[in-house]
């Protein structure tokens, strides 16, 4: 597995001003060997170029995650969409960008601005081939990725902010391109390059976007671990094995858990120093031990987190959730290890009900780390991470 | 001497933070810096009691927040 690369991706759309629904849909599926993005701009705008849109989208991933050819996925798309009374034709541009977990790398466009791919903060050229398939010119390429690269596809509507306003002519590919080759040497998600170059557009148009305008950002990571130990073992004979396995396992290692702390700490023989500074009153400390990349408080900071997480991995490109997780306390400094840091997550849970937690006048909050737990494992595999659990 | 506080999940609950910040007041006030090493430490095992955890040199008690200053003056001062 260490061997692999792994893909982050994210998207951003914004509304044509006055738009209640979005025209463009982006669609990012993931299965065991790749990841698969698909980004479509509807015909017109508003609910029938979002319907136009979803179909899209929605037919091309999924016909794509299961194997199916071009040929195939175009010919249903063609033979499927509702065609426009006004306009006599049933359209719809689109990119799909499939991303083996090998490097190889498949980009199919239609009628789409293009895809501006960057290494090294340079721009790289793509060699397209195009071809006929029922009557529409593809534009095909077949190329390999590394870790670091990144590769953003957008709508029409990038491309052309700021038209007739700010910019007499919209802001044009070759300006995008180089301004998402600057950005990718600073921003360091594909959600933050993305956010960035979508309030960019916002900038330009005022506000007042004149089309629906997405853009969808990947970024090419490497196989990123993190080990998280949670709760002490059931059975105290099975502390030492429990710390064995979280240590000896590759990745990032975070304890969250004040007894599970002492637990490594006796067994490891490693010194605790908890921190006294409250950095947000809701989430207690943290602390220092060597070896251990973050310790925390257990119950309470990992409730936290799944609610950064929640909100995060519903809507990654907006600006508030990212700052969220740039805050100094416990709890964002684990969600940003887990949602940015991390492409697979090996949990140890030690299943140990604290007595002193089962007391009736402690907050509910306390006697629930299972739930606490099966909820962080949801929201992870929300965020397209790969989820191992052990139980102690 | 060390002055400990539990920040674990269920003195964070029974607010050891007001515990702290008021040591750290009374500490300054008394230009007691170079006697006592305020810490901070995860569960001491003793949840059930009724107020927070703390250890004074080898000796634990249970600390209300509101009685903070109290403690501080019999309890702490009084073994320096």
């Amino acid at each position: 597995m260490s061997g692999k690369i792994y893909v982050d991706a994210a998207y951003k759309s914004v509304n044509k001003y006055t738009e209640e629904l979005c025209g463009d849909r982006v669609e990012i599926v993931r299965n065991d060997d790749c990841c698969i993005v698909v980004l479509s701009d509807g015909l017109g705008s508003g609910v029938k170029a979002n319907i136009l849109s979803t179909l899209t989208s929605k037919i091309i991933s999924t016909m794509m995650e299961q194997g199916s050819s071009i040929e195939d996925t175009v010919d249903t798309i063609v033979h499927t969409l509702p065609v426009c009374s006004v306009r006599n034709v049933a359209y719809s541009t689109f990119v799909i960008l499939k991303i083996g977990y090998d490097g190889k790398t498949y980009l199919a466009e239609f009628d789409s601005p293009g895809c501006i791919f960057v290494r090294n903060g340079k721009l790289m050229p793509i060699l397209y081939k195009t071809r006929e398939i029922w009557g529409k010119t593809i534009k095909e390429a077949r190329f390999d990725v590394e870790v670091g690269d990144t590769l953003t596809i957008m709508s029409d509507g990038v491309i052309y902010a700021g038209i007739g306003a700010l910019l007499n002519l919209g802001w044009s590919f070759e300006n995008v391109a180089e301004f998402m080759a600057k950005r990718s040497r600073t921003e360091t998600t594909a959600a933050r390059l993305a956010a960035a170059l979508s309030e960019t557009c916002c900038d330009l148009y005022m506000d007042k976007p004149g089309d629906d305008t997405t853009a969808a950002s990947v970024k090419i990571i490497p196989y990123m671990p993190v080990c998280l130990f949670t709760g002490p073992p059931q059975n105290p004979e099975d502390d030492e094995t429990a710390v064995c396995d979280f240590m000896k396992t590759e990745g990032v290692k975070v304890v969250a858990g004040g007894s599970t702390a002492n637990i490594v700490s006796r067994i490891l023989d490693v010194k605790i120093e908890t921190n006294l500074d409250y950095i947000d009153y809701d989430v207690p400390p943290t602390a220092e031990m060597k070896g251990i990349d973050l310790v925390t408080e257990g119950v309470l900071t990992l409730k936290k987190t799944v609610d950064i997480l929640k909100e995060y991995f519903n809507n990654p490109t907006e600006r508030k959730n990212i700052d969220e997780m740039d805050k100094e306390h416990g709890a964002a400094k684990l969600a940003k290890i887990l949602a940015e840091e991390c492409t697979h997550v090996n949990l140890f849970v030690g299943k140990k009900i604290n007595p002193a937690h089962q007391n009736p006048n402690m907050p509910i909050d306390l006697s629930i780390r299972m739930r606490v737990v099966d909820d962080l494992i949801s929201v992870l595999k929300l965020g397209g991470k790969v989820i191992n659990a052990k139980y102690y | 001497m060390e002055l400990k506080v539990c920040v674990g999940s269920a003195c964070h609950l029974k607010n050891s933070r007001v515990v702290i910040e008021e040591f750290k007041r009374l500490i300054s006030e008394n230009n007691l810096e170079g006697e006592i090493t305020l810490m901070g430490s995860f569960c001491m095992g003793k949840c059930g009691e009724k107020g927070v955890s703390v250890m004074a040199g080898n000796e634990f008690y249970s600390v209300i927040p509101e009685e903070t200053e109290t403690f501080f003056n019999e309890k702490v001062r009084g073994r320096l």
